[in-house]
């Protein structure tokens, strides 16, 4: 049944997610010298915010919005398979390929857009701009790479690319691996890319305005999401996975490699990361893209 | 009068169906009249009926806001005249009666924009307009020259036994006609003023069908003329891609900048038909461009309705004006986000399935860097969407008048609910134009589509499902939405507009909360797009319109108006004219 399927695969990811954010809080505590919070923190903090009992509603469009955000990041996942050669969790993947799933995890974000824009802040809708802004700069390089690797394996099917790799693809085409994971820092939220949602600096940008049940269901569709994302560069560029100890095991350690990144490096202005990412980045997909395909023939 | 304003439209679509069922083909020889070796002709090919039905469809759902209007009867006139010369165009099988339709177009476009428009742009509409109609004139006579025939069928022929500089010439020429039309970005200088003064009645029709006019046009160049699928032209080719991506990219990214809907709008015209020239450079990317024309018309349609009633309603078209419209009017605010999530191209609706063919055609086709700069392009489209949405319906009021405003007459929602309704079928069923798409594709001698079910969308190198991605969607949202209101938490409604979060002050009625007009300015600190920003095409049309003034004046000081310069001058012509018979 594709229902056990789909849920199995909500599951997982609604686990796995959690347990990464709870990491991703504790390993950033180790870079700078605190202790951090347990693992399950952000598990338990979210119950708490499911459960509040007062928040603040805007009217229907606002309890839209968050529930658009997640409808998006639960498609996403869905339409990822997991596993390359697997008749479980491969999900809805045999229903579109790798374009749907680049524009369904657009869809999320433009559907808060929404939510937030009626909530009538005038910081969260800056947020949504600067995330608008910098959602172009930062997909440019990643389109260049899948592109090429699609053109490479004749497929946009994702478990194609996933298993078509003797050597995974960040070895073969290291360039293309490179300008991809540049994207995928600010795809994660991740530092030097991280103004969109920066505390301090816009009162906390798109979601300023969400508390309560909205905020804890935010919470829990960048799990999701956050998952879906990993799965699908493990499945890109590092060879897929067969089972779920490899799948962990991979998407860990890129997860690892986005936090350290992310720890190291000072945050960028909006036209800044703009500006870097269309120069930097790019011009290495560029020639990472040619060297693909032109070497190919 | 208001029925009559119906009937003809719906003539208008039964004479197309009728048309469209009939196959027929009219061909006539002109010797008759002394003029040998000319023949005109009509007919209803596949690819002429597709441009029929989009412009019947147009004509109707425009026709229904004219209850709200009081317009003269020469309007309606010109309107419907405009309608059938438009007609005229797509079913010719032939270059004069191509051109005699072109030339009605542009003759019945400039009366009607001539109630509302200033007289500069009006200017700037008949100068380009008069340029693009004489360059497709010498164009059509130079290919006449080589085919003696100005028949579809005897073109490519003609367009062969030309020289190769004339075959330059002839492309040139023709090309130039079609980019003015489209609003290929440099060829746009007319395009933006004359969309966003237009009468509200008329915008959605001019921007919906008369651009398509220049699109078949092209069609028709690029493949009963040029014939790209056997014989594909390089430099015809670059071109085609390059300034359609240079439309896509550079437009895109005014429209951000822009603080008036329609000219907003406008811009996003000129991206989207970006995007088409851009796959008609390549012979496998007509079925793209079609299936992109029909999106296009489609949501055009509704975005400059939807705008015409927030107009007609609030008599105000900036978003620095307006604003917070939202609970005021729900049911123009919900067909405005299907309109964008089509525009933006996003699942679960028709706009995707567009995409979805124009990206994997330029996948197979190998056109990477192409594909890339076209997705980028479309992803910085957000932006523009972004503002169109919240400049009207979200964020605050911009004054207390707007806080009392009703929902728009039900003429206005009427067509907005029609084109939804098709646009959401066509994301549900985005296979089922397949057959239709195809019977064009072979009649023009091009690869077709692989045919599947109707809910299944296929090209060479994948497919997708429209019923599972919107099933998919709108359980998910079902469950999501009943999770989120089964639980126990208590939810408090905001006290009023102000009970937001706003570092900790609070924001009072003076307080400018709307971020609708300044929205995009933020753009012009990165560095390419300020570039892009600064620079503009009518420099360069001003720099020419400067030296033509300045040669105007030399010629001015030779004619002034004395009556004996003019006796000398006069003398002169005639001692040369003289000199000249004599020798």
């Amino acid at each position: 049944m594709i229902v056990f399927d789909l849920l199995g695969m909500l599951v997982a990811a609604y686990i796995v997610g959690f347990i990464y954010y709870g990491l991703y809080r504790n390993i950033t505590a180790r870079f700078q010298r605190r202790i951090g919070p347990t693992v399950f923190q952000s598990f338990f903090d979210s119950i708490k915010f499911f459960s509040k009992e007062d928040s603040i509603s805007h009217g229907w469009m606002f309890y839209l919005g968050p529930v658009i955000m997640t409808t998006g990041a639960v498609m996403t996942l869905f339409f990822i398979p997991f596993f390359y050669q697997s008749e479980h969790f491969s999900g809805l993947s045999q229903y579109g390929n790798l374009f749907v799933v680049l524009y369904l995890m657009m869809l999320g974000p433009l559907g808060n857009a929404m939510g937030v824009g009626v909530s009538g802040s005038p910081f969260a809708a800056m947020g949504i701009t600067r995330g608008l802004t910098r959602l172009f700069a930062m997909e440019l390089p990643f389109y260049i790479a899948v592109i090429a690797l699609m053109s490479i394996n004749h497929s946009a099917d994702i478990a194609t690319i996933a298993a078509n790799q003797t050597t995974i693809n960040a070895f073969s085409y290291p360039l293309l691996f490179i300008a991809a994971m540049f994207s995928f820092v600010a795809m994660m939220g991740q530092s030097p890319f991280d103004v969109v949602g920066a505390p301090v600096e816009v009162y906390s940008g798109p979601a300023a305005e969400f508390s309560g049940k909205f905020l804890a269901l935010l919470m829990s569709q960048s799990s999701i999401m956050s998952f879906a994302k990993l799965v699908l560069m493990v499945n890109l560029f590092l060879g897929g996975a067969e089972g779920f100890p490899e799948l962990l095991g991979k998407t860990f350690v890129l997860f690892l490699f986005v936090i350290a990144f992310g720890a190291m490096y000072g945050r960028f202005k909006t036209p800044q990361s703009v500006d870097f990412l269309v120069k930097v980045p790019t011009a290495i997909a560029v020639v990472g893209l040619l060297l693909a395909t032109l070497g190919g023939q | 009068m208001k029925i009559l304003t119906m009937i003809f439209p719906l003539l208008t679509v039964l004479a197309v169906f009728m048309i469209v069922g009939s196959q027929g083909a009219w061909q006539m020889d002109l010797g008759l009249f002394g003029l040998t070796d000319i023949s005109v002709g009509l007919k209803a090919s596949s690819l002429a009926n597709f441009f029929a039905v989009l412009i019947a469809f147009s004509l109707l759902t425009v026709s229904f806001l004219s209850d709200k209007y009081k317009l003269s009867k020469t309007f309606y006139f010109l309107l419907y005249l405009l309608t059938w010369s438009l007609l005229l165009i797509v079913y010719a099988s032939d270059y004069l009666l191509f051109f005699i339709g072109w030339e009605v177009m542009s003759i019945t476009t400039y009366l009607l924009l001539s109630y509302t428009l200033s007289t500069k742009a009006l200017i700037k509409f008949i100068v380009f307009a008069m340029a693009s109609a004489m360059s497709l004139l010498a164009a059509i006579v130079i290919l006449y020259s080589g085919a003696h025939s100005f028949l579809y069928v005897d073109a490519h022929q003609g367009y062969i036994a030309l020289s190769e500089s004339l075959k330059v010439i002839f492309i040139v020429l023709m090309l130039f006609a079609l980019f003015v039309k489209i609003g290929v970005i440099g060829f746009h200088y007319w395009l933006v003023d004359s969309y966003s003064e237009s009468h509200d009645y008329f915008t959605p029709f001019l921007s919906a069908i008369l651009s398509k006019m220049a699109i078949y046009a092209l069609i028709i160049l690029l493949v009963y003329v040029v014939d790209i699928g056997t014989m594909p032209n390089s430099w015809i080719a670059y071109t085609l891609a390059v300034l359609g991506l240079l439309s896509s990219l550079i437009a895109t990214f005014k429209a951000v900048n822009e603080d008036s809907m329609k000219r907003l709008l406008a811009y996003s015209s000129i991206a989207q038909l970006g995007y088409i020239v851009t796959v008609l450079s390549f012979a496998d990317g007509m079925s793209g461009a079609l299936y992109h024309s029909l999106i296009h018309t489609l949501v055009k349609l509704l975005l400059f309705i939807n705008v015409a009633g927030i107009i007609y309603v609030t008599s105000r078209s900036k978003f620095s004006e307006l604003g917070g419209l939202i609970y005021r009017m729900p049911q123009s605010f919900v067909m405005l986000l299907i309109g964008i999530i089509v525009l933006a191209g996003m699942p679960p609706l028709g706009g995707f399935a567009s995409k979805y063919l124009i990206y994997n055609t330029l996948l197979e086709e190998g056109n990477l860097l192409i594909l890339s700069a076209m997705m980028f392009a479309s992803a910085a489209a957000f932006l523009y969407i972004y503002k169109l949405i919240y400049g009207i319906y979200l964020g605050h009021p911009t004054s207390k008048k707007l806080e009392s405003v009703k929902e728009v007459p039900f003429a206005f929602l009427l067509p907005q609910y029609i084109i939804s309704a098709v646009l959401v079928v066509l994301g549900t069923f985005p296979g089922i134009i397949t057959p239709m798409l195809n019977s064009i594709l072979t009649e023009l001698n091009l690869k077709a589509l692989p045919v599947d079910s109707a809910m299944v969308l296929s090209t060479q190198t994948g497919s997708y499902n429209g019923l599972v991605v919107i099933a998919g969607f709108v359980l998910v949202f079902i469950a999501v939405l009943l999770l989120l209101l089964s639980l126990s938490s208590k939810v408090r409604e905001a006290k009023d507009r102000f009970d937001i979060a706003y570092c900790g002050e609070v924001p009072t009625e003076a307080t400018h909360l709307h971020y609708g007009f300044s929205m995009g300015k933020e753009l012009r600190r990165v560095g390419f797009i300020g570039t892009i920003l600064k620079n503009s095409s009518s420099h360069l049309y001003e720099f020419f319109a400067k030296q033509l003034f300045s040669f105007a004046q030399i010629a001015r000081k030779l004619y002034s108006g004395n009556l004996s310069m003019n006796f000398n001058i006069a003398a002169i012509f005639v001692l040369a004219l003289l000199w000249w018979s004599l020798k």
